[in-house]
């Protein structure tokens, strides 16, 4: 048999946004909603500064791996509601620890009461009291002691205007701004390690992020294709609605391989994949375009060649990695989901397309030479017309 | 779709795929079982087995092991009688399943090549000295090569080895040949081992067999319940013995109708592609596969060529564009870039390697589908052939 479960939901840098607080607030539930939609008879109300979920016992553990994908939330609980009764609380807590003395002899705790009905009468600390003695009373003699400062176990209260829930099992939640509260933007998604984890970063700040990948099935077939797809589909885990714009690349790629200068390759490859990103983000309104690049990474990635792409934009071009280390960048990926896709061996036709000796230092002036050399402008057309849209809430 | 990589994998047989199903609904039983329905399925693959034998010509010597496939077959016979202190040689051309179980057999310092003793992967048996002189007990070959499809017909020079080294077993791997060349009573002179894929000749994927001569003693590579006299433990998949012995029976039906054909196509696809490279001059051909030679000497059913500098991957992917699968003239791979060994082995360059296609042919395709693959390869040879040309910058 199952009982009834209350979940707890904290946001806590939302509820610091003054007047815009209410939009946060129904962003964010909008979200949780839609993280939540399949699951059966949950019940939600919104008292002030926390999302309540009534729910049964059984879908604890679906309910918190799905919110902890929910970007706005601070952290979050499961408890039971209460009578604010320090005896009946107390009961509870004896309850839930001591099947934990059974196999510890010395468990630190405490008990940390939250009032917002300022109208009950005992105070937080009183109250904290009342609940604490009465379990160390019943516990102290198995290894049960108070401490304030480093508790392991940790009881918690909230008297709240409406209901009193206790609990004890906080865990935090991926933190940020809610998405929808930020406006959308387009990452540029190669299949690395580092853009999802540039797209999950600015996902967390609130935007909705939609995606873009250039592909050359042509010459690699399918392989990037079906790489890029999934991890769209993981990113798209932490806010629905994305899309995956794929753009037909190949003709470009050929064209500056077989009429420009080799060295500058990579570089020119860049400017039409901006070039292109920011059309389609113009045209969509989208606010800015997103990459994984981290200063002097690769070849591609020195502050000359940054600027040589940068240099084209007028969107805002946002790079929430650049300062970022590789070894901070894998932990991030692996901790998103995204790591072991991005691995996999994906074809590249480095003997085809990359020049032997790719220029750090690029010249604007000798790109746009380059750029003079091929007919980018109707490559760049027929590329943008041919795009293949996939809605990533839609694919199986 | 037109799809001539029928050497990687051919779609399944209608037939075959109707014979499993019904299998798959009524022989649920485990054969090892002692009541009447796992008598009965224990009696239907004995009937499978009884199929095959006659099909094969195999003599009363010879027994059949259902194992997962040609890849099994190959490591357990190479295992199961090598291991351990029997020396193992191949002729270094042969795929993966044997190659890498060779190596893997052999101490590396002692490795012995034998690629001098080949001809366009033919073995030549003036390497037959080399066997004896080098204490090898087994040695193994393929009956088709996979890659080139050149044939070893071991016949010739059996007695020769028999005579010269009787000490050394000899194992084919017969996945590129069963169903496709002729096999007759004959044909298992002199043969100690044998390994047969069913997915090669419209048969389901995950079953295959081992051919061997029984009396020589096979160490288990799967211990359990010492199903198929010990020497494969496991519970038998029913359907899957009815799939491949259905496969077979078809595939034996009609041999000398798709051999026929096959050559057909052969002819087409090696004059067309000459063709292409008279009009061409920037296209110039190497065929792996030795052409000049007739068919006892290679099959029909493959042909493997070069023409650098475009690369075969991406050559394939163009075509994979018009809905045209072929395969790969040297297989890398999915942990490295670097050719397979085969096309290195018969003297071809590291470049050649890599820009090459392999088409192989099954019993569904027909002479419009190689006119077609003609037409695309010359098409996206000509689209690819400027980007692949080195030095074409003018700075």
């Amino acid at each position: 048999m199952t009982a009834s479960r209350i979940v707890l939901i904290r946001y806590d840098e939302i509820g610091l946004k003054g007047k815009n607080r209410q939009f946060f607030e129904s962003a964010l539930l909008k979200n949780i909603k839609e993280q939540l939609k399949g699951m059966e008879g949950l019940r939600y109300s919104t008292p002030r500064g926390r999302i309540f979920i009534v729910l049964e016992s059984d879908q604890i553990d679906t309910c918190l791996r799905n919110l902890a994908r929910v970007p706005g939330i601070a952290s979050m609980s499961s408890g039971v509601e209460v009578e604010p009764d320090a005896d009946i609380i107390a009961q509870m807590g004896i309850d839930w620890i001591a099947p934990l003395l059974e196999q510890k002899s010395d468990l630190p705790f405490c008990v940390k009461t939250q009032r917002s009905n300022k109208k009950f009468p005992i105070s937080s600390p009183d109250f904290n009291y009342e609940v604490g003695s009465r379990i160390m009373k019943q516990l102290h003699d198995k290894g049960l002691r108070v401490d304030l400062t480093h508790p392991e176990f940790e009881l918690e209260v909230e008297i709240g205007h409406e209901r009193t829930v206790a609990f004890y099992n906080r865990v935090p939640g991926l933190g940020g701004l809610p998405v929808g509260s930020s406006g959308q933007v387009l990452t540029l998604l190669s299949g690395g390690i580092d853009s999802p984890v540039a797209a999950f970063n600015i996902i967390k700040r609130g935007c909705r992020s939609h995606f873009i990948f250039f592909d050359n099935q042509a010459f690699l077939g399918r392989g990037g294709y079906d790489k890029v797809l999934r991890l769209a589909k993981k990113l798209n885990r932490f806010q629905g609605q994305g899309i995956l714009y794929v753009v037909p690349f190949g003709d470009l790629q050929v064209s500056i391989r077989d009429h420009c200068n080799p060295s500058n390759r990579v570089v020119l490859y860049r400017r039409m994949m901006y070039r292109i990103a920011q059309e389609l983000a113009q045209r969509k309104g989208y606010l800015g375009l997103v990459t994984g690049e981290s200063i002097g990474q690769v070849a591609s990635q020195t502050l000359e060649n940054l600027a040589a792409v940068s240099g084209l934009c007028t969107t805002s071009v946002f790079r929430p990695l650049i300062g970022t280390d590789k070894v901070d960048i894998v932990q991030q990926a692996k901790r998103i989901e995204t790591y072991e896709i991005s691995i996999e061996p994906q074809p590249d036709c480095c003997s085809v397309f990359m020049p032997p000796r790719p220029v750090t230092r690029s010249k604007i002036p000798d790109l746009e030479r380059d750029e003079t050399r091929y007919p980018w402008k109707p490559l760049m057309e027929k590329a943008l017309g041919d795009i293949e849209r996939i809605e990533l809430g839609k694919v199986v | 779709m037109i799809y001539l990589d029928n050497a990687a994998t051919t779609p399944m047989d209608p037939r075959v795929v109707q014979a499993m199903e019904t299998s798959m609904r009524e022989d649920f039983a485990n054969s090892g079982t002692v009541y009447k329905i796992g008598l009965d399925a224990s009696e239907k693959i004995e009937e499978c087995r009884q199929t095959i034998s006659e099909l094969l010509c195999l003599p009363s010597s010879h027994r059949i092991v259902f194992t997962s496939g040609g890849s099994e077959s190959n490591n357990l016979f190479l295992k199961g009688y090598s291991f351990p202190g029997k020396r193992v040689a191949c002729s270094g051309l042969e795929h993966p399943s044997v190659l890498d179980t060779v190596d893997w057999l052999n101490d590396t310092d002692e490795a012995i090549d034998l690629k001098p003793f080949q001809k366009e992967g033919v073995f030549q048996p003036s390497g037959i000295r080399v066997l004896k002189e080098n204490k090898v007990r087994l040695f193994c070959l393929s009956h088709v090569n996979n890659e080139i499809g050149s044939i070893n017909n071991p016949s010739h020079w059996i007695p020769d080895l028999n005579k010269t080294g009787p000490q050394t077993k000899l194992f084919l791997d017969g996945v590129q040949g069963v169903g496709k060349l002729p096999i007759t009573a004959n044909t298992w002179n002199g043969i100690s081992g044998y390994s047969v894929s069913a997915h090669k000749i419209n048969g389901p994927k995950g079953i295959g067999v081992l051919i061997y001569d029984s009396r020589l003693d096979l160490t288990p590579q799967i211990h359990g319940g010492k199903q198929q006299y010990g020497v494969r433990s496991g519970t038998l998949p029913v359907p899957l013995i009815v799939g491949f012995t259905s496969a077979l029976k078809l595939a034996l039906e009609r041999r000398n109708e798709f051999e026929n054909r096959a050559k057909e196509l052969n002819a087409c696809l090696v004059n067309g592609l000459k063709d292409l490279e008279r009009e061409n001059p920037e296209l110039q051909l190497t065929f792996n596969t030795p052409v000049e030679l007739d068919f006892s000497q290679r099959s029909p059913y493959i042909v493997n060529f070069s023409f650098p500098p475009v690369e075969g991957e991406v050559l394939l992917h163009h075509l994979e564009q018009k809905g045209i699968y072929v395969g790969l003239g040297s297989a890398c791979s999915a942990h490295s870039r670097e050719p397979s060994r085969i096309l290195t082995g018969i003297g071809r360059s590291k470049q050649e390697a890599r820009c090459s296609l392999r088409i192989s042919f099954g019993a569904q395709n027909k002479l419009e589908e190689v006119e077609m693959f003609l037409t695309e390869f010359k098409t996206a040879y000509e689209a690819l052939y400027p980007t692949f040309r080195q030095g074409t910058l003018t700075k």
